[in-house]
């Protein structure tokens, strides 16, 4: 089965000679490895993704049913070299450790902003639910998103 | 850790998806969220790995849809949680339910699972279930050959086991609009406030007239093997008075309707007395005396 499908703006046709989850077309057909597996249950997040401009879990999804979709994963965020500005304050603010949470992070909160621009507080932390860190404890991450949300 | 090579469709339209019903007859499985299926593959649980044709029904347009029927709202089986949250008829019909499927899983979850999927799955936890139970929803089934439209309490059989047969896929949910006043509400207690898999889920709503209960509905989810109505203990309450003894004595018998079911467990100690002190207190602050 061949599945077309744009990925961080770009047009991808990808032909799937066996079943498999979105995660691992991403990570292993397409090298898009800043996307991370970490329960694989969907519990954890790190593996969250945008479809269509909404948070997923690529590890719950199959890779078929991304035909027709347009995929934004933690690679497509920065503009060339120059991060964006959700990345950029994730930095200035250390919300992050040991890293392996951040990519889900980052596109969770992408995408609360994708549909709200001045989240509040409860909406940010409603958004990143779905994301386990077991480093920051949290506070310097919100803090990183409410920084970025534009008042 | 391998997904089983089993033969994926995405039918565009209701008539399409019954010729794959009917071709595949026992050897297919519908696929509508996935977030039960897929890690399902994942820890290889027997339920799924055996699936020889996986029917994908998220392309069929009119199964997306919610809306407002004659007497009734109507919610498509590819409608997701997500969507349910911010319906507007949703939220303003039946807000009990709208409440429960806002505390499923993560937002991410919420993005991809069905409600229809929550029930079809039928884990005791299910969410939506005792809301949806309460509201008294039906649910359309539909076949190669024919449509079957009946009540959810009747299609919820065991843990894991629903009435729907291999060559059947519900495609709507029916909920009546209630034509009278109620008070109600939906409670759940987890482990913690996110991705939480409900130890206690109630749902009710009540009609009365001057202080008497003129109408009572109750359900639970995960304190009992499956989502369940408590009819008896409904019937028993009609024309009682609204205080705070009649509450107790819904909650003491409500208690002991449980451990009947369930048994001892080694969680009973804690979760009986919560389960009858939770629906004390749910029912005294929507229709008792207690501020909020």
């Amino acid at each position: 089965m061949i599945i077309n499908f744009k990925v961080n703006g770009k047009n991808t046709s990808v032909e799937l000679t066996k079943n498999k989850r979105l995660i691992d077309l991403l990570r292993d057909n397409l090298k898009l490895t800043g996307t991370k597996e970490g329960c694989s249950i969907g519990e954890c997040g790190a593996c969250t993704v945008i479809i269509n401009g909404k948070a997923v879990n690529s590890c719950l999804m199959l890779a078929q049913q991304i035909d027709g979709c347009e995929i934004l994963t933690v690679e497509g965020l920065a503009e060339g070299d120059k991060l964006n500005s959700l990345q950029q304050n994730f930095l200035k603010y250390g919300a992050i450790q040991c890293g392996f949470c951040t990519p889900g992070m980052l596109m969770s909160a992408y995408a609360l902003f994708l549909e709200n621009p001045t989240p509040s507080r409860e909406e940010i932390e409603t958004a990143i639910e779905g994301n386990l860190c077991r480093c920051t404890g949290y506070k310097p991450i919100i803090q990183a998103i409410v920084s970025t949300s534009k008042p | 850790m391998m997904i089983p090579q089993f033969k994926y469709y995405k039918p565009k339209s209701l008539t399409e998806l019954k010729h794959y019903l009917r071709e595949f007859q026992n050897n297919s499985c519908i696929l509508a969220g996935g977030t039960d299926i897929v890690p399902g593959f994942i820890q290889e649980s027997s339920r799924f790995t055996l699936i020889k044709h996986l029917i994908d029904i998220n392309f069929i347009d009119e199964l997306k849809t919610i809306s407002l029927a004659d007497g009734f709202i109507s919610i498509g089986s590819a409608v997701t949680f997500s969507e349910i949250t911010k319906n507007e008829l949703i939220n303003k019909y039946f807000p009990l339910l709208a409440k429960a499927a806002q505390t499923v899983g993560s937002l991410q979850i919420r993005n991809r699972a069905t409600v229809v999927g929550n029930f079809v799955n039928n884990a005791p936890c299910a969410d939506s279930v005792p809301p949806l139970l309460v509201y008294d929803a039906l649910i359309k089934i539909v076949s190669p050959e024919n449509e079957n439209i009946i009540p959810l309490s009747e299609f919820l059989l065991d843990p894991y086991e629903t009435q729907l047969k291999k060559n059947e896929c519900v495609t709507e949910i029916r909920i009546p609009i209630l034509t009278k006043d109620y008070i109600g509400d939906f409670y759940k207690l987890g482990r913690r406030s996110a991705v939480s898999i409900s130890r206690i889920s109630l749902a009710f709503l009540l009609h009365k007239e001057e202080k008497i209960i003129k109408e009572f509905r109750l359900a639970s989810g995960a304190i009992t093997p499956i989502g369940k109505r408590f009819f008896e203990i409904e019937r028993l309450f009609i024309g009682r008075e609204i205080n705070s003894e009649t509450f107790k004595e819904i909650s003491m018998k409500v208690g002991e309707e449980v451990l009947k079911t369930t048994g001892l467990r080694w969680s009973t100690v804690y979760k009986l007395p919560v389960v009858q002190q939770m629906l004390y207190q749910m029912l005294e602050i929507n229709a008792g005396g207690i501020p909020r």
